[in-house]
């Protein structure tokens, strides 16, 4: 988990959407992100800021073959979120299935909060 | 998160006329086959990255190094598609400033090792106050730009914080060209970055500032014109709403269904039917269309074939003229001679008269009476001062304000062909530069040509050859002879004392009585009276003066009245006017009772009528030659040399020593001297004058003469006869001398005065100086008589 060390960070190309789900213990957050290993994709949660960045690449480049139309953003993403809390130390969970990453954050038993 | 090394190289997309910012999205299109080539191998890569430089001229198709300019950004491409054309459509992402190292022409497309160049970071305060300015100025190009922008986009620009992204937006949002935008891309501090776009924008607000202005200045011109389309088209859909048609429209048929019912000739029905059918393409508002409704309302009020019916009975004509008038023999027999060719051929053209006369003996009245007596319409025109051609026949319609001349005006009132147009003045009609009417005049009063007449408005002929015209004139002199030609002459001469008796009680008196509000019964005037008003307080030929006194008299009369109910009928007597208009400003030149040798009753014509004229001699000892005064003229004067000298050559038939020609001089003077005289009448005069003086015999005192003479002692006969003997009698002189050839003339002279008055008539000066000077005769006989000398 680690946020960009520049003061102006070279901008990402594309913001992947997301859905945000409230739930009986805290939050889930859906991101449409297609074609994105789950390993290559960063969560990082800083007070009530919510950021995921990562790269999308193009796995179906091979000698012979060229583009005739690209719709889908390749390269580099990130995206941030506000949410209403603070969630630094929110229990969280990633799954990746089907092209849509989740991220359970859970407040229940947190003392904190 | 991939590190990308120090340098690099990336294929190399290069741009016409655009800067690609860091951070801001921009579409593209990539045409060029090296472009697209580019392209393609940018999104074989993994990452989808190309460099994009800016062509320092637009115009070069494949670059070098040195036609693109040294910095440049790396971007992602995020979407392409391809056009119909072949084009790549692209939407690219600015990442990072990069710095050229090298440029690789290698085929198919260009690449690029370069370097980044990170954006400068400095801070200041003066950077702060520079992006507040900024904010600022772009809220008001923004405003100028678009005025609707929403709001959000004022926010947009403030929510960014960052000095270098806001200098992007802002210099990608004002479509800054090339070489702005590069600069401000390569501004090596974020403070110079706005220093350049603060001065970008400074321009551009001012450029808008312009551009709003002229436009607006455009706008509300066209407002003006498009609210008056508007609101005619309102106003035609009201008419059509409320059943009518067009205005236009209802006039151009109002005007059609005229022009049927009219009956016009063929030629102008053609004529007309042209002009409508113009009209009804013309819009109300062209300047053309009233000038042809003015038009076609002339020509349909014009009597084309309309005219009255003469009244053909004789016996009321004879009455009519009579009623109105007393005496003018000549003049009523002409019209009555008229009516009766009208009788016999109704097709006659009408003669064209002029009346000739001196003011107030009713030449103007006379003309209304004729239109009665015949039954048609009266016009009058005045002619006096007339000076402008087109008074007469009109302005060419092409001008503006144009009119139809006085003539057809005229006709368009008298609502018939055949009126009596009465030309009054036809003697004082003036020329200038911008014509000459008489010269007009002479078409319209020839029955030869005023059949087809043309106004130049109307330009169309009218047939003028029905129109009874009368014309007025106080003189023939002014009159250009073509025109008196064309007329048929009818002279009305002063009226005698007795004729204007007459005509003050039948028509002066009840007139003017009726008009001060008085009766008969009331106010009596008798003929002494009227008499006395006519010989002591007018002079002239006509009755004006006469019916003013008259009139003067009877409102002094009707004051009494006024201020005294109770007062009984009055009559005015004689020596009442005394008091009434004081002493007689008029002493008729009455007759002297005894003439010294030297002096001679001659009779002079005036516009007023005649007057008497006293001729004095005078010899003048050791004096020379022949001295006159008395304002006379050219002609009086050589009359008076002419008597002289046939007098010298004679000197022995009247007995008279020729030495008194050679050793004495001779006056004579011509009383009153202030008013010039001229003419050839006097001569019998001049030379009964000098005869009396030379043989010292005195003249005849109750005795006038006239006449001209000739160096052999001829005596020529002149003009103004009637006028002449009314003067003489007036003055109380019962003989008159005339010439033998004027002997005609006393045809004219009321009965009265013919029977009352004796005549002589000379052949020779010798038959005028026995009546004149009877001793001379005497004198003459025994001259004769003496035994051949």
């Amino acid at each position: 988990m680690s946020s960009p060390g520049r003061s102006w960070p070279s901008p990402a190309p594309w913001q992947p959407s997301a859905d945000v789900y409230r739930t009986r213990d805290g939050w889930v957050l859906k991101f449409d992100l297609a074609g994105v290993r789950a390993d290559e994709v960063t969560v990082s949660i800083r007070g009530r800021r919510v950021c995921v960045s990562g790269v999308r690449r193009d796995t179906v480049v091979e000698e012979g073959c060229s583009y005739y139309a690209m719709e889908i953003s390749y390269n580099r993403f990130e995206r941030y979120l506000d949410m209403p809390a603070d969630l630094e130390n929110a229990r969280v969970t990633i799954e990746a299935q089907d092209g849509l990453l989740t991220v359970r954050m859970s407040t229940e038993g947190n003392e904190y909060v | 998160m991939s590190e990308q090394p120090v340098v690099y190289e990336l294929p190399v997309l290069p741009l016409k006329n655009a800067v690609l910012f860091p951070y801001l999205v921009m579409p593209l299109s990539a045409g060029r086959p090296a472009s697209i080539a580019a392209v393609e191998a940018a999104l074989a890569s993994e990452s989808k990255e190309v460099l994009v430089f800016t062509q320092r001229d637009g115009d070069v198709d494949v670059p070098t190094q040195d036609e693109l300019y040294a910095i440049g950004t790396k971007a992602v491409i995020r979407k392409m598609s391809r056009s119909e054309e072949g084009h790549l459509e692209l939407l690219v992402m600015g990442m990072e400033r990069v710095a050229m190292v090298k440029l690789d022409h290698s085929e198919p497309f260009l690449k690029a090792r370069v370097a980044p160049l990170p954006l400068p970071e400095d801070t200041s305060s003066e950077l702060e106050a520079l992006q507040g300015a900024l904010i600022d100025l772009a809220g008001e190009a923004l405003t100028l730009a678009q005025p609707n922008a929403p709001q959000e986009l004022r926010g947009l620009l403030v929510a960014n914080d960052d000095p270098l992204r806001l200098s992007f937006v802002l210099a990608s949002m004002f479509s800054l060209d090339a070489v702005k935008s590069q600069s401000v891309l390569e501004a090596p501090s974020r403070a110079e970055a706005l220093r350049l776009l603060h001065k970008y924008l400074t321009h551009e607000v001012q450029v808008l500032e312009l551009r709003n202005k002229i436009t607006s200045e455009a706008r509300s011109e066209m407002n003006k014109e498009q609210r008056e389309y508007m609101l005619r088209q309102q106003m035609r859909a009201i008419q059509q709403e409320l059943g009518d048609k067009g205005g236009e429209q209802a006039e151009a048929d109002q005007l059609r269904e005229r022009l049927d019912k009219a009956d016009l000739p063929e030629e102008i029905l053609k004529e007309a039917t042209r002009e409508l059918n113009r009209l009804a393409k013309l819009p109300p508002g062209a300047p053309d269309y009233n000038v042809i409704r003015t038009y076609l309302d002339y020509v349909l009020e014009l009597p084309w074939r309309k005219g009255t019916e003469d009244s053909l009975d004789i016996a009321r004509a004879r009455r009519v003229l009579d009623e109105d008038h007393f005496g003018l023999k000549d003049v009523k027999e002409r019209i009555l001679e008229h009516l009766g060719v009208l009788k016999l051929n109704p097709d006659a053209k009408a003669p064209i008269l002029c009346f000739v006369g001196a003011p107030g003996v009713g030449k103007t009245s006379l003309g209304q009476s004729i239109a009665r007596a015949l039954n048609r319409k009266f016009e009058r025109l005045s002619l006096g001062g007339l000076h402008d051609e087109a008074e007469l026949r009109g302005h060419r319609r092409t001008y503006i304000g144009a009119l139809p001349g006085r003539v057809l005006q005229a006709m368009r009132r008298a609502g018939a062909n055949n009126p009596v147009l009465m030309l009054d003045e036809v003697d004082k009609l003036g020329h200038d530069f911008r014509g000459d009417p008489a010269a007009a005049l002479l078409e319209i009063l020839d029955p030869e040509q005023n059949k087809t007449f043309r106004d130049n408005y109307l330009d169309l002929p009218f047939d003028l050859s029905k129109v009874l015209f009368v014309t007025t004139a106080n003189a023939l002199d002014t009159i250009p002879a073509p025109l008196l030609d064309r007329m048929e002459l009818l002279r009305l001469s002063g009226y005698s004392e007795e004729e204007k008796l007459q005509i003050a009680k039948r028509y002066l008196l009840p007139r003017q009585l009726k008009e001060t509000g008085l009766t008969v019964e009331r106010c009596s005037i008798p003929d002494a009276t009227v008499r006395k008003i006519i010989s002591g307080y007018t002079r002239e030929a006509g009755v004006r003066q006469l019916e003013r006194a008259i009139g003067r008299a009877a409102r002094k009369i009707a004051l009494r009245y006024a201020e005294n109910q109770d007062l009984a009928a009055c009559t005015i007597q004689p020596d009442d006017l005394i008091e009434m208009f004081g002493p007689e400003p008029f002493t008729q030149e009455q007759a002297r009772r005894e003439l010294p040798p030297g002096v001679s009753t001659g009779l002079a014509w005036t516009e007023a009528g005649g007057d008497v004229l006293y001729i004095e001699a005078t010899l003048l000892p050791d004096g020379k030659g022949l001295t006159l005064t008395g304002q006379l003229g050219e002609v009086m004067q050589e009359s008076a040399k002419a008597a002289q000298s046939y007098l010298w050559s004679h000197a022995g038939d009247f007995d008279i020593a020729p030495s008194l020609f050679k050793d004495a001089g001779v006056h004579v003077h011509v009383p009153a001297g202030a008013i010039p005289k001229d003419g050839p009448s006097a001569g019998v005069t001049m030379a009964t004058a000098l005869a009396s003086l030379y043989s010292k015999l005195p003249a005849r005192s109750d005795l006038a003469m006239t006449g001209e003479i000739t160096l052999t002692g001829l005596v020529l006969p002149i003009g103004g006869v009637k006028e002449k003997v009314l003067a003489a009698r007036r003055a109380g002189l019962q003989s008159v001398i005339l010439p033998k050839g004027n002997q005609k003339d006393l045809r004219d002279l009321p009965e009265e005065v013919r029977n009352e008055m004796k005549f002589l008539f000379a052949e020779r000066i010798e038959d005028v100086l026995r009546a004149a000077i009877p001793q001379l005769g005497d004198r003459m006989s025994r001259v004769k008589m003496r035994p051949a000398a």
